[in-house]
């Protein structure tokens, strides 16, 4: 039992790393709160299906597009309504609140364009899994795993070896400071939504081959994914990778206590736990209020 | 005409909602997007005593308000220590829990399938059941609503909020504890928006928890934020604009769906907008700047 | 038991391992005015930061008339008579000029709910009374004509005289003024340094951080002067302005 509550918990860990690296990238390096990433993540699935079922084009085929989107959406939401935002020094807040109205108009245009009952790009029949340490999991749940450890570790790797990598580091440490040595942190920024949203995109084609899409997916895998980056620290891909892989299980494991009903209950009480006494999580720098 | 009615009672319950929240996040700068949690509580204690207590209208509201603001207080303890954008999401995570309170609490609240059958309340006597009678019913708590958030703003206690809303330091430095008027603005916010909650569950006699989500929240913030932050009759404005014009779409003969997903998309686009060029909204004094840093 | 006003006692406090304040010890006198000077980095505005709450000594102590208030919470400082301005000079810029006078009286009534909605006259007659006071003030300072303009469309010397007028209108005995006169016009210097040297016969003591060393010897008693967190001079201005340490140290 326990075994494939670990497996469960996993899965959903590998997803919400995903999520979550994409939104810390973009949080760490721009400062800003994208919100509005949930419905990047939303969008490539839905783009993904409206390739294979409305233009009947090869599954291949439109994942990778339906990526390319997911990135070019991103890359025109920084664009269009965060950069004019920050050349009027606008407060985290009006930046936060701008993203919340991106998220509610586009979640919508989803609604509308597919309607709101669950649809699926899922391909074959519904098998029951292979056997792995006394659990199942599917084809597609290991691909999940798979991709996500993978991703992960290469924008790891691209931000320590890269010299992107490195201007990404140098402007979320300190933009001044890089704008003074010459990056150009307006293109670094662009760099991090396009690689933050194609990790969004790919992780809502998994997710949807995994368990279908609706619209509304997208708000509460996003809150997921941030409560592991609070869990984690905002500026440590390990520290991201711990806080997933936390959150999944504790969500997970929990059902051996308490009703799985409660699930998001239990990932929003250790958010608030982590705001309240920890919101520099496990590695990240502080971020705690001024008390001047 | 019934129609005309339930869209002004409609429009009162919303006022009400809004002025209690622009209290909390327009005077004092706190930023909340937690309000459907107080709004729903409201509703749910008055719903479950009137329907397991069989206790009037008087003592549900009572009771609403103060459990509703302890939730208050609760949701406001966070700002004392945390950043105003990170407090936000504070608030998110008290909005969803309460939500899932409401909705897995089977055996308590009933779940998804809500509370049916709310009896009508009698006041002074007085049985309300006509649409009539609860629209002047609203306009009274409206009035009040307005009353008390026009004392408040224009007072000594108002000042100090606002000192709040832009610099906490020069606030402290004046001799004023802002913790507690924090938490103050939140029970008072909490408990007004209780109120709300009340009329909605005896004028609609059901509630069940999809009226109280975080997209409801981030609904009454938008009236807030359009309307005018930090302004008496912002919100108000807003109000009447964001609830009539979903009534307008219907006009248009569009089936209910799009139109609900319509709606959404004109509030959406309406709140980028006007960050991108009023972020304090139409009436409003207050764009949510950028606080003092720490020294 | 010591006649200080305010006194503080080996104030140690660090920042990310930089030494603020070290051993530090002071005393303020009743009715007098104490100069504070030293080169950027000294601790001065961290010694204040102390004094009025923001931060805590790591060791020390600091009393007040003699009662311990290591610790309190800055509201609390301010209401037991402490008030400063600021380096950077906060205001509430959305408030008028008046609004930011009245905002720092203390002890009034109408800032709580109980108050407001059930002893509304009490609130009403003490805001009335205030309001005059506040008038008055602004009257002494020659920006009563300012007095409903928004506090962002003053001068950035008048800004600062009206921080002054805020401390004035809190009652405070202990008045800490963080450069009051830096970066103003020569007239405008004039103009708060005599309110400043009126102070102490209205019953004020003043510590005075500035950097204007003209404007420290003409309007202090005394004078101590800072380097590296620790006290290295005090004495008269006279005496410190000599001190062969205190010369030593502006040359490095």
């Amino acid at each position: 039992m326990w075994q494939q509550l670990l497996t469960n918990g996993l899965v959903s860990a590998a997803t919400y790393l995903l999520l979550a690296v994409g939104f810390m990238l973009i949080f760490w390096v721009g400062k800003f709160f994208h919100f509005a990433h949930a419905i990047v993540f939303t969008a490539g699935a839905y783009m993904a299906f409206l390739l294979t079922k409305w233009l009947s084009l090869p599954l291949l085929i439109s994942i990778t597009l339906a990526v390319l989107f997911s990135t070019v959406l991103g890359c025109l939401i920084e664009g269009f309504v965060y950069r004019p935002l920050t050349r009027k020094v606008a407060s985290p807040l009006v930046l936060l609140l701008a993203s919340l109205g991106v998220y509610i108009v586009l979640q919508n245009l989803i609604s509308i364009t597919f309607g709101d009952d669950t649809k699926s790009i899922r391909v074959g029949p519904i098998v029951e899994g292979l056997n792995v340490f006394g659990s199942k999991i599917t084809l597609i749940q290991i691909l999940i795993v798979c991709v996500s450890v993978i991703s992960v570790s290469a924008v790891a790797l691209l931000l320590r070896k890269t010299k992107i990598g490195k201007a990404m580091r140098a402007t979320a440490s300190n933009p001044e400071l890089a704008k003074v040595s010459g990056i150009d942190t307006d293109r670094i920024i662009l760099w991090s939504f396009a690689l933050g949203s194609a990790l969004a995109g790919v992780a809502g084609i998994l997710m949807a081959l995994d368990v279908d899409m609706i619209p509304t997916m997208g708000m509460n895998a996003l809150m997921m994914g941030i409560v592991a980056v609070l869990i984690g620290g905002v500026g440590s891909i390990a520290g991201v990778a711990l806080g997933a892989l936390l959150l999944g299980m504790a969500q997970h494991l929990g059902v051996l206590y308490i009703s799985s009903q409660w699930q998001d209950a239990i990932a929003f009480v250790i958010l608030l736990a982590f705001l309240l006494f920890k919101p520099e999580g496990f590695m990240g720098k502080k971020i705690r209020k001024a008390t001047a | 005409m019934d129609y005309l009615l339930h869209i002004l009672i409609l429009i009162g319950i919303y006022v009400i909602l809004s002025v209690s929240l622009n209290l909390i996040a327009g005077y004092a700068g706190l930023l909340s997007i937690a309000h459907a949690a107080f709004y729903g509580v409201g509703a749910y204690v008055a719903a479950l005593m009137a329907l397991n207590l069989h206790s009037t209208f008087l003592v549900n509201i009572i009771c609403a308000v103060i459990v509703s603001g302890l939730l208050g207080a609760l949701v406001g303890i966070p700002s004392l220590r945390i950043r105003d954008d990170y407090f936000v999401i504070a608030t998110f995570a008290f909005q969803v829990i309460t939500f899932s309170i409401l909705n897995n609490w089977v055996s308590f609240t009933g779940g998804p399938m809500g509370l049916p059958g709310i009896p009508q309340p009698t006041i002074f006597g007085l049985q309300v059941s006509s649409h009539l009678g609860f629209l002047i019913f609203i306009a009274l708590f409206c009035a009040l609503t307005l009353w008390v958030t026009r004392r408040i703003v224009r007072s000594p206690f108002g000042r100090v909020l606002k000192a709040i809303r832009e610099d906490e330091v020069f606030a402290q430095t004046a001799g004023k504890n802002v913790a507690a008027y924090k938490i103050i603005v939140f029970v008072v916010g909490a408990g007004m928006a209780a109120v709300a909650g009340v009329m909605y569950a005896y004028y609609i006699s059901f509630i069940d928890p999809t009226s109280f989500t975080v997209m409801e929240s981030i609904f009454i913030i938008s009236i807030v934020i359009i309307g005018g932050t930090g302004s008496l009759w912002g919100p108000v404005a807003g109000a009447v604009v964001l609830v009539l014009l979903p009534e307008l779409l219907r006009f248009l003969g569009l089936p209910s769906s799009v139109a609900a997903n319509l709606r959404q998309i004109i509030y959406g686009g309406l709140l980028v907008a006007f960050m991108m060029w009023r972020p304090r909204g139409f009436l409003g004094e207050y764009a949510f700047h950028r606080k003092e840093a720490r020294e | 038991m010591s006649q200080a006003l305010l006194e503080a006692n080996g104030l140690f406090r660090s920042f990310d391992g930089v030494q603020a304040l070290s051993n530090f010890s002071c005393s303020l006198r009743q009715n007098e005015i104490l100069g504070l000077f030293g080169p950027n980095g000294a601790g001065k505005t961290t010694l204040f930061n102390v004094v009025t709450g923001f931060i805590s000594p790591e060791r020390g102590r600091l009393s007040l008339k003699n009662s311990d208030i290591t610790g309190l919470p800055s509201y609390r400082l301010a209401n037991l008579g402490i008030a400063r301005t600021f380096q950077d000079l906060r205001l509430i810029r959305q408030l008028s000029v008046l609004e930011n006078v009245l905002l720092s009286f203390r002890n009034q009534p109408g800032e709580r709910l109980g108050n407001l909605f059930f002893r509304s006259k009490k609130s009403h007659d003490h805001e009335a009374l205030n309001r005059q006071t506040a008038i008055e003030l602004l009257e002494d300072a020659g920006i009563v004509e300012k007095a409903d303009d928004r506090a962002d469309n003053l001068s950035y010397g008048q800004q600062k005289l009206l921080s002054l007028v805020c401390c004035l209108a809190s009652g405070a005995q202990v008045l800490l003024l963080d450069e009051p006169v830096a970066g103003i016009a020569p007239e405008m210097i004039d103009k708060i340094l005599g309110i400043i040297r009126n102070l102490p016969s209205k019953g004020k003591s003043v510590i005075l951080i500035e950097h204007n060393l003209d404007a420290v010897m003409r309007v202090c008693d005394r004078v101590i002067f800072m380097d590296a967190g620790a006290k290295v001079s005090e004495g008269t201005p006279e005496e410190v302005r000599n001190d062969p340490r205190v010369i030593e140290a502006y040359i490095d």
